[in-house]
């Protein structure tokens, strides 16, 4: 449903000097840079599959969303959304899709919420039938039907982003941009909107694109991912392949019996390993060590010490994205795993 | 063509709800600024035929004048709209042109059907003002509107109104390359105000000057709406004027397609 191929962006920033003599010089003569804000991305998305497209600020995530979305020009290769090139905004490409920014209200800031679906009811030529029973089901599901006459901007953040969900589904688009859904909203209302997600792919099958910071969206959500970094894809998989080959250590957590004789720990993990001490109180520790590692370590340590309880984690999938989003060089995330995704 | 009318129908409509929903903004905008405008314009004009020493200043005599004023504030209000109502650079500038580029509609009528919508209240004041008209002192009431002078003049009003929207566009377009345009447009406030005849009749500009004038999209805008409802202008008179401001829209309609299409594909999309 969605086919990109080297689908590139530019864009030339103006660059304001500091202080008045630099406003002043800037009336005259300005300075600009050209910022390749998306370099040659190539990937594919089917029906029904939910990619989590992750980055860091300015890596280029949005500007890649707008051009699938069809908002701005890419400078160059193709992608075709629907069967359509996104940036020629063809009818039925507009019908197909729906765009939902966390960080920007769509909707109409004066109106009640009725009022603005009604209006887009109107804009997206919605048969009565299906609006009345698709406004139904969202709001209830969503539980806001209450909120429904109430004007957008003296709703709460949770309560319009699930507004700015509905006015996004109501015509019931086959491709959804999500770009940070649940920025800013609380535990609640964030597992609120995943599960609704989970269920609306359930039901419609669309293919789903979606940015957020919150690790837990893309845990929940997204079966694969796409990392964006300085622009360029550097890594296209399934969300277990990260950790499969990017997380090469493991976190082994001791709880020691109440009372329990201090052992040195430094004699214990030995000289020369790669292991990091995380946590250490009188009864509880934490050690990350490499994965190749952890068997030998971990039975050292449940005979040496005298041990209540003992769990072996993955690292957080955060802190192993994050790695490879600061890494530099081809050796941390080869581009060449980059446009392997399903097509 | 049913569902275009019912979808740019009912964006009018919400919009029309929209300047009605905030009542302090209401009657400020509907009351308040009309008596401003109006006392300022009367005060000033009595002055100048005091001072003058006339009856009449190039054909106006001051209960004519005073009524050509009144119907200039309104028909103002109705040719351009509340401030800008339109928004179309601020779309641009804050990245709310995006959603509607999202959007299975035209950009530009939307925008216009939501502009017209916000002419409700201008339009209700337009109507109230002939019914309380005949409450004005002296003879500055005494409009004597004849079918024929109000049909001239109503089409007129929507010609007009268009013009000044379509004069916007490609000065609005500009956001595309810079960041604040709203200068240009306060630009385009005072010189339509002074060439169209807003600020003062076009009677009153030189001769030479007056036909320089008459060529230009300006006269359509309040001169020709006013004149037709004042029953000044003959009907040959009001048809070339028609047909001139016709063929500025058509020709401002083409620029701003020209420019906007090379705009938007700068379009960063900014704040989101």
């Amino acid at each position: 449903m969605i086919h990109v191929q080297g689908l590139s962006k530019e864009f030339r920033v103006h660059k304001k000097q500091e202080g008045l003599l630099g406003s002043l010089r800037s009336l005259v003569r300005r300075q600009s840079v050209v910022k390749q804000a998306v370099k040659a991305a190539t990937f594919h998305v089917g029906e029904g599959e939910i990619v989590g497209l992750v980055g860091a600020n300015g890596a280029g995530k949005t500007t890649l969303v707008k051009m699938l979305a069809g908002i701005i020009h890419p400078s160059g290769g193709d992608a075709r959304v629907l069967g359509h090139r996104p940036w020629e905004r063809a009818r039925d490409f507009q019908r197909g899709i729906a765009l939902i920014m966390g960080q920007k209200a769509q909707l109409w800031w004066d109106l009640p919420a009725a009022d603005c679906f009604l209006l887009l009811k109107e804009i997206y030529q919605i048969p009565e039938e299906r609006y009345r029973q698709t406004l139904a089901f969202l709001t209830e599901t969503l539980q806001v039907k209450g909120e429904l006459n109430i004007q957008i901007r003296r709703l709460s953040l949770g309560e319009r982003m699930k507004m700015e969900l509905i006015a996004a589904l109501l015509h019931q688009p086959r491709v959804v941009f999500l770009d940070e859904p649940t920025i800013g909203l609380d535990l609640s209302a964030q597992r609120s909107i995943r599960e609704f997600l989970l269920g609306y792919r359930e039901e419609h099958r669309p293919a789903m694109i979606l940015t957020s910071h919150y690790m837990e969206d893309i845990e929940r959500l997204c079966e694969r991912i796409l990392i964006i970094r300085e622009g360029e894809l550097v890594f296209d998989g399934p969300l277990a392949e990260v950790m499969r080959t990017h997380a090469r250590h493991k976190v082994i957590s001791l709880q020691l019996k109440p009372g329990a004789s201090p052992v040195s720990l430094k004699r214990l993990l030995g000289v020369g390993l790669d292991v990091e001490l995380l946590e250490e109180g009188p009864e509880r520790i934490r050690i990350q060590a490499p994965r190749d590692e952890v068997p030998n370590l971990a039975g050292r340590l449940v005979s040496e010490l005298q041990v209540h309880d003992l769990a072996v984690e993955e690292m957080d999938i955060g802190t192993v994205i994050e790695g490879l989003l600061h890494a530099r060089g081809a050796s941390a995330a080869p581009s060449a795993e980059a446009g392997q995704g399903a097509a | 063509m049913r569902r275009a009318f019912s979808l740019y129908g009912h964006a009018a409509s919400v919009e029309a709800r929209k300047a009605m929903s905030y009542r302090a903004d209401f009657w400020i905008n509907v009351v308040l600024t009309f008596f401003a405008q109006l006392g300022v314009m009367w005060f000033l004009w009595k002055a100048i035929f005091a001072a003058s020493g006339q009856i009449t200043l190039g054909g106006w005599d001051l209960p004519g004048i005073l009524r050509y004023t009144i119907l200039v504030i309104l028909a103002g209000k109705l040719v351009r709209g509340p401030e800008m109502a339109s928004g179309l650079s601020q779309d641009i500038y804050d990245g709310g042109l995006s959603r509607y580029l999202l959007y299975p509609v035209s950009y530009w009528a939307f925008k216009y059907a939501q502009h017209v919508g916000s002419l409700v209240p201008s339009a209700a004041q337009f109507l109230l003002f002939f019914l309380l008209a005949p409450l004005l002192p002296g003879s500055v009431g005494a409009f004597h509107l004849q079918l024929p002078h109000l049909l001239m003049g109503v089409l007129a009003l929507v010609l007009a109104n268009l013009l000044y929207w379509l004069l916007q566009l490609p000065l609005q377009a500009v956001a595309f390359w810079a960041d604040n345009v709203w200068s240009l447009s306060v630009l385009l406030r005072f010189i339509s105000g002074l060439l169209g005849g807003a600020m003062l009749p076009l009677d009153l500009f030189p001769e030479k000057a007056r036909a320089v004038l008459e060529l230009l999209p300006f006269a359509t805008l309040f001169d020709l709406p006013v004149n037709a409802l004042l029953g000044r202008m003959e009907a040959g008179q009001w048809a070339r004027g028609m047909a001139l401001g016709m063929g500025w829209c058509l020709l401002l309609f083409l620029a701003s397609r020209r420019l906007w299409r090379a705009g938007e594909r700068g379009y960063t999309g900014v704040g989101i």
